[in-house]
């Protein structure tokens, strides 16, 4: 584990935000990451693709404001994809119930082409 | 009596307190000082220390020793008063003819010293004699009592030298009586005059903090001086412990075999009896695991079992208290504390207005305080004995086996802040011993989720003043043990009801995840409250978690 101090980045691909949270997920992170999404979908952006390649560490601080972000999206009719988990990060949510309430791919690209798809 | 004392070779590292207390009669001259207590657990040889003082003086011509010990003695007063005057007189009589035997006979009557006290010219020996003779002639127990203390200062004042005044156990004087037990308090303060004589230098023994529970005067609590003996030095000790084992013609274990012995923590009095019971199970030669195994006979069926078992024996008197203090001893080891009365009283079966009564007999007795790792397996064998009804070799072999598995175990403590990101610091730790032991990358991202979720739980709910959690990581073969505690409002897991992910969505609160992951994750959790602490114990088996190298 190198958790390294947290960061979000952000890119639009077509219609879809895509989110790259960095570091240790906790309580100050989490926030903003909910602001960042919080951004887009003021926008009206209602795909979002959280890409975890480089989160090193959640705790369940992050866990919930990452509830909070698909709940937000779920009142918009949105869509949360969860990418480049972790198999620690993803047998965590599968532990909690999170994962039937979210879409996740392997890879980013595979995210984006199923949200493209869902557009036509 | 104080002629039975170690070698004086044998006798470790006490040399500075010797010297000092040597000199105790020239402070007390001077008005420096010169009354002692001397305070310390219980074997940590500060009866051993007094029969060595003792030993030094009789030899010499300056200072006469006299040693009273009331550990055994009668507490009825007339009954100390003839015992105290009696073994006063027969050590002085030993001193001045320099006949330990003298001293040794306890049997027979004063008046047979009496040619050898006219042939020495002692005639105020011989007036004082007659003097505690009339007290008792008059059934007078107040003035016996004050006869026999008061014979070391006359016999300073006569003689022309000072008598030192060894008073071991003294702890016990404040439970003087007259008829019937607790009749008359307060007749400790009768040694008010002897302790406050310029000739007669005083050192008496007890333990911790008991010297103002002892004189209510504050006056002698001021010119006392405390004294504490501590444990032995590791090395010291390892030292004390080859003596022994020299003297008994064992071979002593090699010097990296020897880490056991830190668990005697310098007590003088178990070092010697584990050498003992290497000697008794007929050891030549020992490795780390015989003295594991003759440890287990020791506090199971050997001479500490027995010295505790009779400690006990000496403040709780029925088998019906018995049997509740033991049930309550083992009970204040697993929870790490005593409960109020009511609870106590559920637990042992002995009624609330008992439980008071036997808790301050456990106090007197040390048995709670001292609470070393020696006297904590004794009391699980006497549990195991006499509450169980299990024999003395279950109870070794439980010792043993425990002992076995911790000697391959390795602990180490922490403590955080509580304070932003302080949890990422034991995640960190976690990595770091998970690596020593070969655990594989992911395993351990799930150990350091749980105990990222244990600390933000602790930092996030106890609302403790002192800001701090304390954690200790326990690595065996088989199994890793973290236990994190902390200060604070109680917490218990059980309260908390699991809130569907689906209702979560739709409400406000979406907290709550920490201790499912805990549970898990972890094979093994406890969550403990002890005192105003709150304690989480987690467990989680190693088998297979090891990298394939």
């Amino acid at each position: 584990m190198k958790p390294a101090q947290f960061s979000v980045t952000s890119k639009l691909v077509g219609d879809a935000a895509i989110i790259y949270p960095k570091g240790y997920l906790n309580n100050l992170s989490g926030e903003s990451l909910v602001n960042e999404c919080g951004i887009y979908i003021g926008r009206g952006i209602t795909k979002i693709v959280v890409n975890f390649s480089e989160t090193d560490l959640i705790n369940s601080i992050g866990i919930s404001l990452l509830l909070q972000i698909m709940e937000d999206l779920r009142n918009i009719r949105g869509t949360i994809c969860c990418t480049n988990m972790s198999k620690f990060l993803r047998d965590t949510f599968e532990m909690l119930g999170l994962l039937q309430h979210m879409v996740v791919f392997p890879v980013e690209s595979d995210a984006i082409a199923y949200l493209k798809a869902q557009t036509t | 009596m104080p002629f039975n004392a170690v070698p004086a070779e044998d006798f470790f590292n006490r040399e500075s307190d010797l010297l000092y207390l040597k000199g105790l009669s020239a402070l007390k001259k001077n008005a420096l000082g010169g009354d002692v207590f001397l305070e310390g657990g219980r074997g940590m040889g500060k009866t051993e220390l007094l029969k060595q003082l003792y030993r030094l003086f009789y030899w010499e011509d300056n200072v006469i020793p006299f040693y009273y010990s009331f550990k055994t003695a009668n507490l009825k007063g007339a009954y100390f008063a003839k015992d105290y005057f009696s073994g006063f007189v027969r050590q002085y009589l030993s001193f001045a003819k320099k006949d330990p035997s003298l001293a040794q006979s306890a049997a027979g009557p004063l008046e047979r010293l009496m040619p050898a006290i006219s042939s020495l010219g002692l005639y105020w020996l011989i007036d004082c004699m007659e003097d505690f003779q009339a007290h008792v002639d008059k059934k007078d127990v107040y003035w016996q009592i004050v006869a026999a203390i008061s014979a070391p200062v006359t016999a300073a004042q006569k003689g022309g030298k000072p008598v030192i005044v060894m008073l071991d156990d003294f702890d016990a004087a404040a439970s003087l009586y007259e008829s019937s037990l607790g009749d008359a308090h307060g007749l400790v303060s009768l040694f008010r005059e002897s302790i406050q004589s310029t000739l007669c230098p005083h050192v008496m023994t007890g333990s911790a903090g008991a010297l103002e529970r002892i004189f209510a005067d504050h006056s002698l609590i001021g010119t006392t001086e405390q004294m504490r003996l501590g444990p032995l030095p590791e090395n010291v000790a390892a030292e004390l412990f080859g003596a022994h084992l020299a003297n008994l013609k064992i071979a002593p274990p090699p010097a990296d075999e020897t880490k056991f012995l830190a668990v005697l923590k310098g007590n003088p009095l178990y070092i010697r009896n584990l050498a003992k019971a290497a000697w008794k199970m007929g050891k030549k030669a020992l490795q780390e695991k015989d003295l594991i195994e003759c440890y287990s006979f020791d506090v199971s069926d050997g001479e500490t079992a027995f010295y505790w078992s009779s400690v006990l024996s000496r403040y709780i008197k029925t088998p019906e208290e018995r049997r509740a203090a033991l049930k309550m001893l083992v009970h204040a080891l697993e929870k790490g504390g005593l409960d109020d009365n009511k609870r106590l009283s559920l637990l042992s079966g002995v009624g609330q207005a008992d439980i008071a009564a036997i808790l301050a007999a456990m106090q007197a007795s040390g048995m709670v305080r001292d609470r070393d790792a020696v006297l904590r397996d004794v009391i699980r064998c006497l549990h195991m004995r006499e509450i169980e009804g299990r024999d003395a070799g279950y109870a070794r072999q439980k010792i043993e086996s425990a002992y076995l598995s911790q000697s391959e175990e390795e602990r180490f403590e922490l403590v955080i802040p509580m304070s932003s990101n302080a949890e990422l610091v034991v995640a960190k730790a976690v990595e770091q011993i998970g690596k020593n032991r070969n655990l594989d990358d992911e395993f351990l991202n799930y150990l350091q989720l749980a105990l990222i979720e244990v600390c933000i739980n602790a930092m996030e709910h106890s609302g403790s003043y002192e800001k701090k959690v304390f954690l200790t990581f326990i690595t065996r073969p088989d199994t890793l043990e973290i236990i994190a505690e902390n200060a604070g409002k109680p917490f218990s897991p059980e309260g908390r009801k699991e809130i569907p992910v689906e209702e979560k969505l739709r409400m406000g609160m979406k907290r709550g995840w920490g201790f499912k992951l805990i549970y898990a994750i972890m094979d093994d959790v406890k969550v403990e409250r002890v005192n105003d602490r709150t304690r989480v114990i987690m467990k989680k088996n190693l088998t297979d978690k090891e990298e394939s190298q």
